[in-house]
């Protein structure tokens, strides 16, 4: 509860900082707000707590999804404020709407009541729908916040609709109440009831970005600006994962004949349609739009046969794609930067000018195919090894030849960047410059030394 | 007390209710125009709000109708937005034709 | 069943006497008062200033913010009528909880007249 409480605060301060012409103080109530919210997090480890009579419950699940969150955020809040700062006359409503999407992150790690799932995912998604669409004139920004609105408040439609359904047979917008529901029928539920699943899991597949409901995803993640796609994919996907773990862990367990195939379709779909469209794409920023769509059919897999690895191994496998995401994000919008497309070509000879960037860029793209020593060969461990133990044998199969796909188009820039000459300079800022550095770390020494993460929940 | 609303069977509420959100449904699907499409939504919207409130009565049970406060509440939260996204792209583009919304597929 | 209809009369009635008045206002003053026609008095009524252009034609974009504000602020009402319906009940409480809520609608407003939404002439 302090957690939500502090972000809050903080975000509503820099707004007010923001129209009071005091907009140098927003950055760091913002910044100050996010390391306290941190704090105020890892202390309620250990210490569950229900909020507001069962709507909420703030346990280790919520704190370990949730310190990955606010780290997440953190790092890019701070890059947005360096890199983005000179062209930004909004910087304070940015910011502050960055951490409304947080508290609306971290209603979703928690809930315990429909009413705070469907609240969770709107506050969240609203403040995607505004950032999406920051860059008021160009056409782009625009269009990809338009597709992003319409097509998230027609899934937000479904997913009410499922609750609705499943309160019409249980009585209950209670998430315990409704698992008693179900544990007394022993797998036998009204139709309605089924139906109501069905359309939550349709729902959720969409905040996922997962096959079938995928058709959003490279427009929005190509059209937004390049830092929000960043936060969308990293962070937002590990919210709405979260929520979807915590709903189907606790409730929709004995139904799980009548899910699972749908399940294993999407992350069949998801896999093969991320991947393999990916490999025709020019400009990087659509072929890691498609790829993320990949990572969601993955990360789908641990979710087929859920059982109690499932949300360790989400946790993990959504942390190392948040920081390679943000690495890969953050050096394609310094490439564009400078060379004004997001072509392969522009990473032509990256290795000669900034020999950095180009290591950290090379070394979150193995991550991201899941090369040993990173950080998302471990995620990708977890996952096949939960998938195992359920039995899922042939579509484990299926989820290695497809990180052999990815492996080919992840490693095009990479090759141009060492292969190519180039003539242009690059220079960093300093902040943003040590950051990069510090993610590049945390992605070899959490794949060198994954126990720290994988025992935590 | 017996009231009216309870002597019509719950049946066919859920039937009215399925038939507006099957129309919203469709006119997502169909249309073309922004507001439109918006509009659809909202309908879909409101035909859950209306099986909530038929469900609520029906279980005598409160909870039903609180959640359709928050859905009101945030669809109004949501036509805020989503106005503000069309007054915007219509600024910019002089349409708000979302099948010309297509500069990204190129 | 009659006996559900009838504490429905009240509202029925309420209905009827409403629509009465509307109809029987409109028959007299079309009985009673004079029936001139002249240019002036058949053009449409703009609050006394001479009409002038189409009325089909696309309005500022002021006015879309304005109205987008309204909806926002006047939908959050809805919020005051569980209270109101348990002021009792929740007491004290609920008092603080609904000045809390409303502070935060107040600063909102201010937010965006600080942010010059609501300045006409810009």
């Amino acid at each position: 509860m302090n957690v939500l409480l502090t972000l809050s605060i903080a975000a509503t301060l820099a707004l007010f900082f923001g129209v009071l012409r005091l907009k140098n103080l927003a950055t760091p109530v913002i910044v100050i707000g996010l390391l306290a919210s941190l704090v105020f997090n890892a202390m309620e480890w250990n210490n569950t707590t229900s909020i507001f009579n069962d709507m909420m419950l703030y346990n280790n699940f919520t704190v370990a999804f949730a310190s990955v969150g606010l780290f997440i955020t953190l790092i890019l809040v701070l890059f947005y404020s360096e890199l983005s700062a000179k062209h930004e006359f909004h910087l304070p409503e940015i910011l502050a709407i960055m951490l409304f999407g947080t508290v609306g992150g971290i209603v979703l790690l928690s809930f315990r009541n429909m009413v705070m799932l469907f609240l969770g995912i709107e506050i969240l998604s609203l403040s995607y729908y505004v950032l999406a669409g920051i860059r008021k004139q160009n056409v782009y920004s625009n269009e990809a916040s338009l597709k992003y609105f319409l097509m998230g408040a027609f899934s937000s439609g479904f997913l009410l609709m499922g609750i609705a359904l499943i309160y019409g047979v249980t009585a209950s917008l209670n998430l315990n109440e409704i698992a008693g529901y179900v544990n007394n029928a022993k797998g036998i539920v009204p139709p309605y009831f089924l139906v109501g699943v069905l359309l939550i899991l349709s729902a959720l597949l969409f905040k996922v970005a997962a096959a079938p409901f995928h058709f959003w995803t490279p427009d929005v993640y190509d059209g937004a600006p390049t830092l929000i796609t960043a936060l969308m994919s990293s962070v937002g996907k590990l919210y709405s994962f979260g929520a979807f773990v915590l709903l189907f862990n606790s409730c929709f367990i004995p139904l799980i004949a009548d899910w699972e195939v749908i399940l294993w379709i999407a992350a069949l779909l998801s896999m093969s349609v991320g991947n393999i469209t990916a490999l025709y794409q020019k400009s990087v920023k659509r072929m890691l739009a498609y790829s993320s769509i990949a990572h969601a059919g993955y990360m789908l897999l641990a979710l087929v046969g859920i059982n109690n690895l499932t949300s360790g191994s989400v946790l993990f496998y959504a942390l190392a794609y948040a920081l390679a995401s943000v690495v890969s994000f953050v050096v394609l919008y310094i490439v564009r930067d400078k060379k004004g497309s997001y072509d392969i070509a522009s990473f032509n000879g990256l290795a000669q000018k900034n020999r950095m960037l180009a290591v950290v860029f090379t070394i979150s793209m193995l991550s991201l195919t899941g090369i040993p020593l990173t950080a998302g060969f471990f995620g990708k461990f977890y996952i096949f090894n939960s998938a195992l133990q359920s039995g899922y044998y042939w579509l484990t199969a299926f989820a290695v030849i497809n990180s052999f796909i990815g492996a080919y188009y992840y490693l095009k820039p990479v090759v141009a960047m060492f292969a190519s000459k180039s003539d242009e300079e690059i220079t960093m800022p300093a902040l943003s410059n040590s950051l990069l550095i510090l993610l590049g770390i945390l992605i070899i020494l959490i794949g060198a030394l994954p126990g720290f993460i994988s025992g935590v929940i | 007390m017996n009231t009216i609303f309870q002597q019509i069977p719950i049946e066919h509420y859920i039937t009215l209710s399925a038939i507006l959100f099957c129309i919203g449904v469709l006119g997502v699907l169909t249309r073309r125009n922004a507001i439109v499409l918006f509009m659809s939504v909202e309908l879909m919207l409101n035909s859950v709000n209306l099986l909530l409130v038929a469900f609520s009565m029906f279980h005598a049970n409160p909870a039903g109708q609180i959640l359709v406060f928050f859905i009101m509440a945030v669809a109004a939260a949501e036509v805020a937005i989503g106005l503000a996204i069309i007054v915007m792209i219509y600024r910019n583009l002089k349409t708000i034709d979302i099948a010309e919304l297509s500069k990204l597929k190129h | 069943m009659n006996s559900d209809l009838s504490s429905y009369f009240p509202i029925a009635l309420q209905f009827i006497l409403a629509a009465g008045f509307v109809g029987l206002t409109m028959f007299v003053t079309h009985v009673v008062g004079p029936n001139l026609r002249t240019r002036k008095k058949l053009k449409p009524f703009e609050s006394g200033i001479n009409p002038s252009g189409n009325a089909r034609q696309p309005f500022a974009i002021k006015y879309f913010l304005t109205a987008i504000l309204f909806v926002l602020f006047d939908v959050e009402v809805i919020f005051l009528y569980p209270w109101a319906i348990n002021y009792r009940e929740l007491g004290v409480y609920g008092i603080l909880t609904m000045v809390i809520f409303l502070g935060l609608l107040l600063s909102g407003f201010f937010y965006i007249i600080r942010k010059g939404a609501l300045d006409w002439d810009q």
